[in-house]
């Protein structure tokens, strides 16, 4: 039970994200640039996804280290890829690199070597179109993800645990979820249990906070639930994040509350990290 | 006095030997066979596997190295100096980078979205050079490195001389590794590491990638002697062999699984 299981072709790993797509999705999140919450969260899974193909490309393409689903739920619970991988639950992540719906231009600012900043493009893939429509049916969303956890176990007894990353405003319709994320993280390989992380998108205040020891700065009962939901990081990821720069602790969970979550890709080891001499 | 120079080169269990990241390069290059009585220079490196190109970068990398020690071996006593030759390896890597660019647009295969990052990041990889020189009735040896790929040096039943690591705990999945974009020459020389010494008749070098260096050290600190099972292989040049006996160690857990090359400098 380390969550020291190589990850690699031949033994892969799974990532279900959950992408919250109900109606209150359509609010702008707090913060001083008002966003859709379902921009955000389409905007990260988007990321997720293009650091995940990223880190796995070799010249030959993107190594299937990884098989990936995205689960909407919303007016339904289903897979949430838009194009080529519409309907499809786990997809091989070299299948993911090679079909987003569409690869956009976006604007992006970066240093101009004399201190300030110049706008460029950047590619911008995108699977996921934001979507707000229904209710919250977060327990269903995460049975959905459980079934497909355990199925995944069945296949892969002896793997990376599965890990599954939940975006969403918190607020479930159909009933507390707690239960049903606590069955998730009760799956188990001989390498550890499946790991549940949160992004809680939120117009209620409180500061950005990324991979907090505790609930006593989260704003609201959604977040402290979302908080509670998640699992605590294993040590190595710890590690990994403290050399990210976040203040991590031995009871750090998987819990983004307002802040990016791409970091999260970087926890995970799939051979001699590429790192700049200091 | 003289030297045999062998190496075996095996892929991670699960990739083609075409994938293997590893790469070696010896001068003079005459097979195992030879007794060597002038100077011999080996460069081994090792690409990250996060990077793009790692392999190619790892080749040219060694390749490059060892053209800087053929003539001396001057690039192996000052850190600045072997920092310069890894710095303008990546002069070289750039034209290269160039050509493997217009070759995929040419062929139909443009650099896809996923791969430009990592191409713009540039490769990464260790490398380890060491340069062996007769001197009368001994051998006198050099060694550089930058990264987690060692040298080891036995005499009878004991090892000598463990180079830049000296225990199995210092291996992490971030060593230092030099980068085909940096050309900052003082920050390279600050991570290179330099050793010498000599060396006599009957005594062997390892030269080792990191999961065989990390397992070889394990073995070491347990009171075991895994040289001897690595002449066995190197000697007789017996691949399919060594690679059956990594599996069984990568099987039970007591080797990473990751690609490994062994370079023996074998002095009788």
């Amino acid at each position: 039970m380390s969550y020291a299981a190589e990850i690699s072709r031949a033994n892969p790993a799974c990532f279900v994200f959950l992408v919250d797509q109900s109606a209150s999705m359509n609010d702008p999140i707090g913060g001083e640039i008002p966003q859709r919450k379902a921009d955000v969260v389409a905007d990260a899974i988007n990321r997720l996804l293009t650091e995940l193909s990223v880190k796995c490309a070799k010249e030959e393409g993107v190594r299937d280290y990884f098989h990936v689903a995205v689960i909407g739920y919303g007016h339904a619970v289903g897979s949430a890829y838009t194009g080529a991988l519409s309907g499809r639950d786990l997809v091989p992540l070299s299948e993911v690199a090679d079909k987003p719906a569409r690869v956009e231009e976006r604007l992006k600012k970066v240093p101009d070597g004399a201190g300030g900043l110049v706008e460029t493009t950047t590619s911008f893939p995108v699977w996921v179109d934001p979507v707000s429509n229904g209710a919250t049916p977060m327990c269903r969303a995460l049975a959905y993800a459980d079934s497909l956890v355990s199925q995944w176990l069945v296949e892969h007894p002896a793997g990376f645990p599965p890990i599954v990353l939940n975006l969403t405003d918190g607020e479930s319709t159909d009933g507390d979820p707690a239960s049903a994320a606590s069955a998730i993280a009760t799956q188990v390989s001989t390498d550890g249990a499946a790991l549940l992380f949160n992004l809680h998108v939120s117009a209620a205040g409180a500061s950005p906070t990324t991979f907090p020891d505790s609930d006593a700065a989260l704003p609201d009962a959604y977040s402290r639930t979302l908080f509670d939901m998640s699992s605590p990081l294993p040590p190595h990821m710890r590690s990994y994040a403290l050399q990210q720069g976040f203040k991590v602790g031995d009871a750090t969970r998987g819990f983004v509350y307002n802040a990016d979550i791409a970091s999260v890709v970087q926890f995970l080891d799939i051979g001699t990290r590429a790192t700049d001499l200091r | 006095m003289g030297v045999y120079v062998s190496a075996l080169r095996v892929p991670k269990r699960g990739s083609t030997l075409a994938e293997c990241e590893d790469a070696s390069s010896v001068f003079p290059d005459a097979g195992s066979d030879v007794w060597l009585t002038d100077p011999v220079s080996v460069a081994l490196s090792d690409g990250a596997s996060e990077s793009l190109l790692a392999g190619e970068w790892a080749s040219l990398l060694a390749e490059s190295v060892v053209g800087a020690l053929r003539d001396d071996g001057r690039a192996l006593r000052d850190r600045r100096v072997f920092a310069d030759v890894l710095v303008d390896a990546g002069k070289a890597w750039r034209g290269w980078v160039r050509e493997y660019v217009a070759n995929r647009r040419a062929t139909g295969r443009p650099i896809m979205w996923y791969e430009q990052p990592k191409l713009d990041r540039g490769p990464y990889a260790t490398l380890l050079a060491a340069r062996f020189e007769p001197v009368a009735d001994a051998i006198a040896w050099r060694a550089a490195a930058l990264g987690d790929t060692c040298l080891f040096q036995t005499r009878g039943g004991r090892l000598l001389h463990a180079f830049p690591l000296e225990s199995h705990r210092e291996f992490t999945s971030s060593p230092g590794l030099v980068n085909g974009y940096n050309q900052d020459r003082a920050l390279v020389a600050r991570h290179v590491r330099t050793m010498s010494g000599r060396a006599e008749e009957g005594d062997q070098f390892f030269l080792c990638t990191d999961a065989l260096a990390a397992w070889f050290l394990a073995e070491t600190e347990r009171g075991g002697q895994p040289w001897n099972a690595l002449c066995d292989f190197t000697r007789s040049g017996a691949v399919d062999e060594f690679e059956a006996w990594l599996d069984d160690r990568r099987s039970a857990g007591s080797m990473a699984n990751d690609d490994v090359t062994v370079v023996h400098v074998d002095l009788g």
